[in-house]
């Protein structure tokens, strides 16, 4: 009994470490890629652009790499990786997203994974390491294996979580400008 | 006998019914650890929070980063070929000994366009041969014995997106190395960083052009390596960065004042390749009464030749003005092993005249001494 139970337990483990990264594919280029096309039946390809314009003005208002045109939009920016013991920053991971807009669906990638390591400067801060950029596809031959598990499994969470959240504005459209609700006051003087 | 037998029926009913409830126990005990691992696994599988993954969302979502702890520890073996203690710079001081150098233990936070940073260090290279005494030199009972551990304490604001105030106690900006052992590549420190300052406390505005342009002046106490200035905050500090190519950055410095004197600093480091770096340091001091200081320039080439293991040389000299000079070689190599870092390092140095300082193993005079360093960093 408690054999199976720690056979399970060391399989699950194992499924949860190669989850994130298993998110990720190769494209025709060789080249690591999140590539997610979603169907949204019904809704004509111009309102789907109309809310990929606005998730791309939004999410990335001082990007001078964002481009669109049309039904086509595509951004390039970074996210933060961080160390799994004890949480700080250890690198950067530069992107492309590329999103395209058809009548019913609506198709994203994520690609051009090129990771900077940080380094802790003398003030405690950590800074990008200038020089030390690795594509995602080199990082196996450069970084160490426990690192780049990390950076996997933490891009292919990060492009997770940015495919949600265009998901919520290709649904939703616009965000609705909040209403202030009326703050329910209490009367003391009157009990 | 009746009663016998009557007692032994319980007994087994009893085993039976414990042998059922520990299978019981064991089937439950089973469902909660694979109910457990679902509820990691999907944990897992959700992305991690905005914060954690940095820039999402850059404006629409904007978080503020955690809490940051971060630090390292290291240990070290040194043997001077003397059989003594010869080489003076700092660290790694102790003769074939297995020694201590410092717990270093840090955390950050920023909330909106506010900062801090705050550091401490624990172990003889991060109390007495790095940091200033914390209390009153004179008092009698705690004077000259009492440490704050403090490398970083500061608080930081970002006005613009390219101008930042900082204010508090600062390592220094001056200089290519640093006090912590993960900063530098090197175990032993080179005769410019010890003869140079360690900490600047004061206040800084920096200003960045670009990602290739920024700008630093500050004001800092009247001495280096003080808690507290001894008259004013009379030291003007400037640093000007420039990175002209990619990999390339190259730090312009100075620091000057009535008291504590002029130090002029170029630091930078070039990474060529992606296995090849190459790090110059090259400073002039000047003491604020008479003309006394040191000049100084080292060079740093680093070959990488695996993704663990890279060895590097430190080439130096250094000269007293009106005084000795030194000439130091330092082959060090870094053998990574994740947030483990081996360090074996052998140095010899070179003076101009016997009276320098170094002596053989019977006491005389030389011109020349070794040593060899093993050391451990464990950064995290």
């Amino acid at each position: 009994m408690k054999k199976v139970a720690v056979l399970i337990i060391a399989l699950l483990l194992s499924y949860m470490a190669n989850a994130q990264k298993s998110l990720l594919s190769m494209d025709e280029n060789n080249k690591y890629i999140y590539y997610q096309v979603v169907d949204m039946p019904d809704i004509k390809a111009d309102s789907l652009q109309k809310n990929m314009t606005l998730f791309m003005k939004e999410f990335y208002p001082k990007e001078k790499s964002l481009k669109g045109a049309g039904p086509e939009a595509s951004v390039k920016d970074k996210f933060l990786t961080y160390t799994s013991l004890i949480k700080h920053e250890n690198g950067e991971m530069a992107y492309t997203l590329n999103v395209e807009c058809k009548d019913g669906k609506y198709r994203f990638w994520v690609t051009n994974f090129v990771f900077t390591p940080y380094e802790k400067d003398r003030y405690g801060m950590f800074v990008p390491v200038n020089g030390k950029d690795v594509s995602l596809e080199k990082a196996p031959d450069k970084l160490q294996k426990k690192d780049v598990e990390g950076y996997f499994e933490q891009t292919g969470a990060f492009c997770k979580q940015l495919g949600d959240k265009l998901k919520k504005y290709m649904v939703e459209g616009k965000t609705q400008p909040k209403v202030d609700k009326p703050v329910k006051k209490i009367v003391t003087d009157k009990w | 006998m009746l009663k016998s037998s009557i007692k032994s029926n319980q007994t087994k009913l009893i085993l039976k019914s414990i042998q059922q409830t520990t299978s019981i126990m064991k089937k439950i005990l089973l469902l909660l650890s694979l109910f457990v691992i679902a509820v990691t696994s999907v944990k897992a599988a959700t992305p991690t929070a905005v914060a954690d993954t940095g820039k999402v969302g850059t404006s629409a979502d904007p978080k503020d980063p955690p809490l940051i702890f971060f630090g390292s520890v290291d240990t070290y073996y040194k043997y001077d070929f003397s059989g003594h203690r010869n080489i003076g710079t700092s660290f790694a001081t102790d003769q074939n000994s297995v020694s201590i150098g410092m717990v270093d233990l840090g955390l950050k936070k920023k909330v909106g366009k506010a900062s801090f940073v705050g550091e401490l260090s624990f172990g003889p290279r991060g109390q007495e041969q790095s940091l200033p005494d914390g209390s009153n030199s004179l008092d009698p009972i705690v004077g000259g014995a009492s440490s704050y551990h403090i490398q970083n304490l500061y608080v930081s604001y970002d006005v613009t997106d390219k101008l930042n105030f900082t204010a508090g106690y600062m390592a220094t900006f001056i200089g290519y190395e640093v006090i912590s052992p993960t900063g530098n590549f090197n175990y032993s420190t080179s005769y410019l960083f010890s003869n140079g300052p360690f900490q600047n406390a004061g206040f800084k505005a920096t200003y960045a052009f670009s990602d290739k342009v920024s700008l630093m002046a500050g004001i800092f106490n009247d001495n280096w390596n003080t808690y507290t200035s001894q008259h004013d905050v009379s030291t003007f500090g400037a640093q000007l960065m420039v990175a002209p190519v990619k990999g390339w950055t190259a730090y312009l410095n100075v620091a000057s004042g009535p008291t504590s004197g002029t130090v002029f600093d170029l630091t930078t480091a070039y990474q060529i390749t992606d296995a090849f770096k190459l790090g110059l340091n090259a400073a002039d001091f000047s003491t604020a009464h008479g003309g006394l200081g040191y000049d100084g320039v080292a060079l740093y080439p680093q070959l990488a030749v695996s993704k663990i293991v890279t060895f590097g040389v430190r080439g130096e000299y250094f000269k007293f003005k009106k005084g000795d000079n030194v000439t130091g070689i330092t082959f060090t190599s870094n053998i990574k092993a994740g947030a483990l870092t081996l360090i074996p390092e052998i140095r010899f140095d070179n003076t101009n005249v016997e009276t320098a300082g170094f002596t053989k193993g019977d006491g005389t005079p030389t011109k020349s001494a070794g040593q060899f360093v093993l050391a451990a960093v464990y950064a995290f």
